[in-house]
């Protein structure tokens, strides 16, 4: 016998879903509406990674650059220099953190010398001297004491281009404003604007001193024929067998700037890929509920199919090609609407993106939203798939096809829960990057669900009491209370999914605000004096008994001073430390560890911990140290730093501080407040160690208000020109305003689960009430009025509605709990206001949907309702 | 000889685990092109036999064989497409696919199974039941009678061995019902099929060349 034609069987699930308009466009409006944000986000990210992949020669401003916070030995460039290709040109850069004072004020600024043909690539752009060659360059700046300053500068400082700063000892003329940087990141978030003076000049500016913390650079442009990795590698062998501060250069290539610059941004995309995660999810519960309704409405076409000689396999293929059409279509749609919520990332995460940056939908994201809407579909509707098997052609002669009860072992119901929880967690490592934090997502999704689920399902029983028929004659509201209570009984399935996905919506909804609103309180309290107002640093050893003596006579103390030593740490019991810096870290947790291992430590050591720390295991350490005793310094590793990169007590720690080898015990791990604001570090030695080593100091003042704040500053840095401040409030504020626009990303995706909650509601009431046609029908036959009916239902859905709310804040308040305990050091603060406002207002959501996605049926007359029965 | 049943028993778990035994100890024998029509009350096990006779459910003892091959030991896949190519099913209510046209619905089992004149095998049937003025009609615009109808050019267009008509008029007035009951006996007598069916309707039952009264599982 032959088979059928290859189109018979899609062309024939085709038709079905044509004839079933109703259904097929709720299931794709369902599960577009999740998929949406999901896909806008992956645009956005593929957009971001091949912006800082074609910009970042621009970002770094060369192929190649060598970074020494000493300046280049003469011998040791040109022995490094030996090993690139000919035609290779080089140009060099200066920068540096440091003060800058106009006649009344003083900011922190990020000061950078260049010269020659700097940048290789990309070009700085002007306000008035528009795009800037290399050859206007050297004579723009290198004529005279001019400077070229950020916009924000100016607005901060109050001054004008034409007017002059002072930088260091020497004043300087603003000469134009830059309005394009290509190397410009953004993760300074511009508490320190950039200024740029020519490379000659910067000498002049006496703060090329050992005072100052100086970051020398030498730029590359190789042969575009050149393997960048195969010569980074190559130089970076060289630098390895340097001793001295010669082994301390740094080699990067411009693939390794982009990444650099990304990473923030990154950070910022896997949460949003986390929140987008839960709108999919919502969509999917509302799409599996759709999709279940649709097969038991089906059974009597299936029970057809088989009489006439279609297998059980060809059943389940026609569905299955059914669930792949409707997936591709609703990732179609989904495509479309990302492209309304794609433009309004960039705008709403403006401050963190490159200049020039710009979205496009990438063929390979739209490819990805195709596979994740088909492969989506299949995998939420998995679990309803098994009632095929409760599909037996012989009921066609009975009548009661579908009616027997399906007995699913539980073996099998969880096994079909498996894709999607496979799913899911894959996708949530994915987005995250980072096996923990998905993995711990997905778990804290399903905890949710099964509690929420659990309670749903206790309410509904909980309810039967209501239902039942009082005494004596009741009122019609009564009776429709009593119907509405019996109808949220009997269809469980609908109850508890509408349940979940109001609940799940404002879980996220009142979440994300409820722990921001902990952790805006808590660095915004203007009234808690142990939170800095000034933040001092690279404070010279010398300088530390003339500033106190400078701040006593304005009856000011200097707290917190903390030495800051520099150190690499080398080994770790004995085993080599360094990783290897090409392998790119395919997770956020290597990442980091890459991160913390390649990069210099800042190493402190006080006598007593400050308030903002405490020791969770081990002991205290020593008070003073023995050099002649031949055992190990001890020291204190802050516990999540300790984590990261894997140490633990006991390990033995050998440090490089500045070519001398220290080894160090770590005898104890201490939890850190960071959102103190005090001077703090991942590793503190015990006293005794260290203080012989070249250190710069920190320090703290606390209690200013705004007008003293300013005047110190511009005191501090007159006296002081090499030391930094910082004004924390400020920073603060900035930090919070940051954040802001973080969290309203956060919440655009927040508000699209909820936006699929509602559609899930939506369908929901929809199918319901046209399952219902016969019941209504009858209840008006009997003289029940459309306000009854329709009370009947408003209250059916306020129930929902309000118990949902009231169980997705409390599940809200569990959660930001738990992650303000774990994360943020307990700062958690109930504001009874969001949760209030939440419970209102998805009940009033729930009532309003239910009614707008009924009233046309309960409006119909009962006589079309007799005849569509 | 078509149809041969032997000791047939058939028999359901009741929810107390005691069995209801539906049919019991069945012999029937059905030559080619014969009429055979069962009648009996609701309950007495009709429909069970039907779905029996169809392959749609499996004996729980004794021996059902058509066309010389006995049903009962074929693997699914193979009693799938056993029915496919020897039984016509005729149910009471229809049963058409409501996103079907009269003709889609008809050339169907065909284009289950790659037959590639499906569309001409199709028309034909439908011309033979009167319709071919209805073949893009859906089922929704069809009265009772030209659904039941497109249901019988549907269950002969494969040209099946044996017909199996489940209460073919039952859901049709009087009229509609002799018309679809003259059709029905028309096409098997110019075919020469089997026809066996399964009704209330005494009229209907006597056109058949026998009649066979089922009462509590047995015939009498």
């Amino acid at each position: 016998m032959k088979k059928a034609s290859l189109l018979f069987w899609p062309s024939l699930a085709l038709r079905e879903l044509l004839n079933n308009r109703g259904f097929s466009v709720f299931f794709m409006i369902n599960l577009a509406l999740g998929l949406a944000g999901f896909i806008a986000l992956d645009s956005f990210k593929e957009s971001l990674d091949a912006h800082l992949g074609r910009n970042s020669q621009a970002i770094l401003g060369a192929d190649l650059a060598l970074t020494s916070f000493v300046p280049f030995e003469d011998e040791t460039i040109s022995l490094l220099e030996s090993k690139l290709p000919e035609n290779t040109r080089s140009t060099r850069k200066i920068s540096l953190f440091t003060m800058v004072s106009s006649e009344n004020q003083t900011r922190l600024i990020q000061l950078t010398g260049i010269e020659g043909e700097f940048p290789f690539y990309g070009k700085i752009v002007l306000q008035k001297g528009g795009a800037i060659s290399s050859k206007e360059l050297n004579q723009a700046l290198d004529v005279a004491g001019k400077a070229w300053v950020y916009p924000e500068l100016l607005h901060m400082l109050n001054l004008k281009i034409g007017e002059n700063i002072i930088i260091g000892e020497k004043k300087f003329l603003i000469s134009d404003t830059v309005i394009e940087d290509p190397s410009s990141s953004f993760s300074s978030f511009g508490l320190a604007p950039r200024v740029y003076l020519a490379y000659a000049n910067m000498k002049d500016t006496g703060l090329l001193t050992k005072k100052s913390r100086v970051s020398f650079q030498k730029l590359y442009h190789v042969p575009q024929e050149t393997d960048l990795d195969v010569l980074t590698a190559k130089i970076r062998v060289q630098i390895k067998s340097f001793t001295g501060s010669d082994s301390k250069i740094r080699i990067i290539n411009h693939k390794k700037a982009g990444n650099n610059i990304g990473r923030l941004m990154g950070y910022l995309n896997d949460y949003l890929g986390l929140v987008a995660m839960i709108a999919v999810f919502l969509a999917g519960i509302g799409a599996a509920y759709l999709f279940r309704n649709y097969l038991v409405q089906h059974y009597r076409e299936m029970s057809i199919m088989m009489s006439l000689g279609a297998t059980r396999q060809q059943t389940y293929n026609m569905v299955l090609w059914q669930l792949t059409m409707l997936g591709i279509a609703a990732a179609l749609l989904a495509i479309i609407l990302s492209m309304g919520i794609l433009p309004l990332l960039p705008m709403l995460l403006e401050k963190f993106l490159p200049s020039g940056f710009e979205t496009h939908s990438k063929f390979s994201s739209l490819i990805f939203a195709l596979v994740l809407g088909a492969v989506g579909s299949l995998v939420f509707c998995l679990p309803v798939l098994s009632r095929i098997r409760a599909v037996q052609p012989l009921q066609l002669f009975h009548g009661n096809i579908g009616g027997q009860a399906l007995e699913n072992p539980l073996w099998r119901q969880i096994l079909s829960y498996l894709p999607l929880l496979v799913l899911s967690w894959g996708i949530s490592v994915w987005q995250s990057h980072s096996l923990v934090i998905g993995s711990a997502f997905v778990g804290m999704l399903l905890c949710a669900v099964l509690l929420l689920g659990g309670a749903a399902w206790g309410i509904l029983v909980y309810a039967a009491k209501f239902s039942r028929k009082p005494a004596g004659s009741p009122s019609v509201w009564a009776t429709m209370k009593r119907l509405a209570f019996r109808n949220l009984q009997r269809n469980r399935s609908g109850a508890i999914s509408c349940f979940l996905a109001l609940a799940l919506g404002t879980l996220l909804i009142n979440l994300i605000p409820q722990i921001y609103q902990g952790l805006q309180e808590e660095v915004n309290r203007p009234e808690d004096h142990r939170i800095p107002s000034l933040f001092l640093f690279d404070i010279q050893p010398d300088q530390i008994a003339i500033l106190h003596k400078v701040l006593k006579k304005e009856q000011l103390k200097l707290n917190f001073v903390s030495p800051m030593v520099r150190a690499r740490l080398e080994k770790v019991n004995g085993e080599d430390f360094s990783t290897n810096q090409e392998i790119s870290p395919r997770t956020r947790e290597a990442e980091r560890e890459q991160h913390i291992r390649g990069h210099t430590l800042n190493l402190s050591y006080r006598t007593k911990l400050s308030e903002s720390e405490s020791i969770v295991a081990g002991r205290a350490l020593a008070t003073s140290f023995d050099w002649d005793a031949g055992v190990p310094a001890e020291v204190s590793l802050e516990e999540k730093y300790a984590e990261r990169i894997g140490l633990k007590l006991g390990d033995l720690l050998t440090f490089n501080v500045q070519e001398v080898i220290v080894e160090a015990k770590i005898v104890n791990l201490r939890r850190v407040k960071w959102n103190s604001f005090q001077p703090n570090f991942f590793i503190l030695f015990q006293p005794g160690v260290l203080d012989d080593a070249p250190a710069t100091f920190l320090g703290a003042l606390g209690g200013l208000d705004q007008s003293r704040r300013l005047y110190l500053q511009n005191l501090i840095v007159s006296e002081f020109p090499n030391v930094s401040v910082i004004d924390v409030t400020r920073m603060v504020q900035r930090v919070l305003k940051i954040s802001d626009q973080m969290i309203l990303a956060l919440r655009l995706m927040a508000y699209l689960s909820i936006l699929a909650g509602l559609v899930v509601v939506f369908s929901i009431a929809r199918h319901e009430v046209e399952g219902r046609l016969w019941e209504l029908n009858l209840l008006k036959v009997l003289g029940a009025k459309f306000s009854d009916i329709q009370k009947m239902i408003q209250i059916e859905f306020a129930v929902l509605g309000i118990l949902a709310g009231l169980f997705g804040v409390a599940a809200s308040l569990i959660m930001s709990y738990g992650l303000a305990w774990w994360f943020f050091e307990n700062i958690w603060k109930w504001t009874w206001e969001i949760s209030f406002i939440s419970v209102v207002g998805v009940t009033a959501l729930s009532i309003g949907v239910a009614s707008l996605a009924t009233g046309r049926t309960l409006k119909s007359s009962p006589l079309s309702l007799l005849r569509s029965s | 000889m078509i149809l041969n049943i032997n000791g047939l028993y058939k028999s359901f778990a009741q929810s107390d685990s005691a069995q209801i035994e539906v049919l019991k100890n069945l012999n029937l024998e059905v030559l080619e092109g014969e009429t055979v029509a069962v009648v009996g009350q609701s309950g007495s096990g009709k429909s069970t036999l039907l779905s029996l006779l169809a392959g749609l459910d499996r004996q729980s003892s004794g021996s059902l064989r058509l066309k010389d091959q006995e049903i009962s030991i074929m693997s699914e896949e193979k009693l799938t497409q056993f029915r496919a190519e020897n039984i016509g099913i005729i149910f009471q209510q229809f049963y058409l696919m409501p996103h079907l046209t009269a003709l889609e619905n008809v050339s169907l089992p065909l284009e289950m199974f790659g037959d590639e004149d499906s569309h001409l095998r199709a028309q034909e049937a439908l011309q033979q039941v009167g319709l071919a003025e209805r073949e893009n009609h859906f089922p929704h615009q069809l009265s009772g009678g030209e659904s039941q109808r497109v249901a019988i050019a549907r269950a002969v267009v494969i040209k099946p061995t044996i017909l199996l008509a489940d209460e073919p008029t039952g859901n049709l007035d009087n009229a509609t019902g002799v018309q679809v009951a003259n059709l029905l006996f028309e096409l098997v007598e110019t075919t020469g099929m089997t026809l066996l069916l399964v009704t209330h309707n005494t009229e209907l039952a006597e056109r058949c060349s026998r009649q066979l009264t089922l009462h509590s599982g047995t015939f009498q």
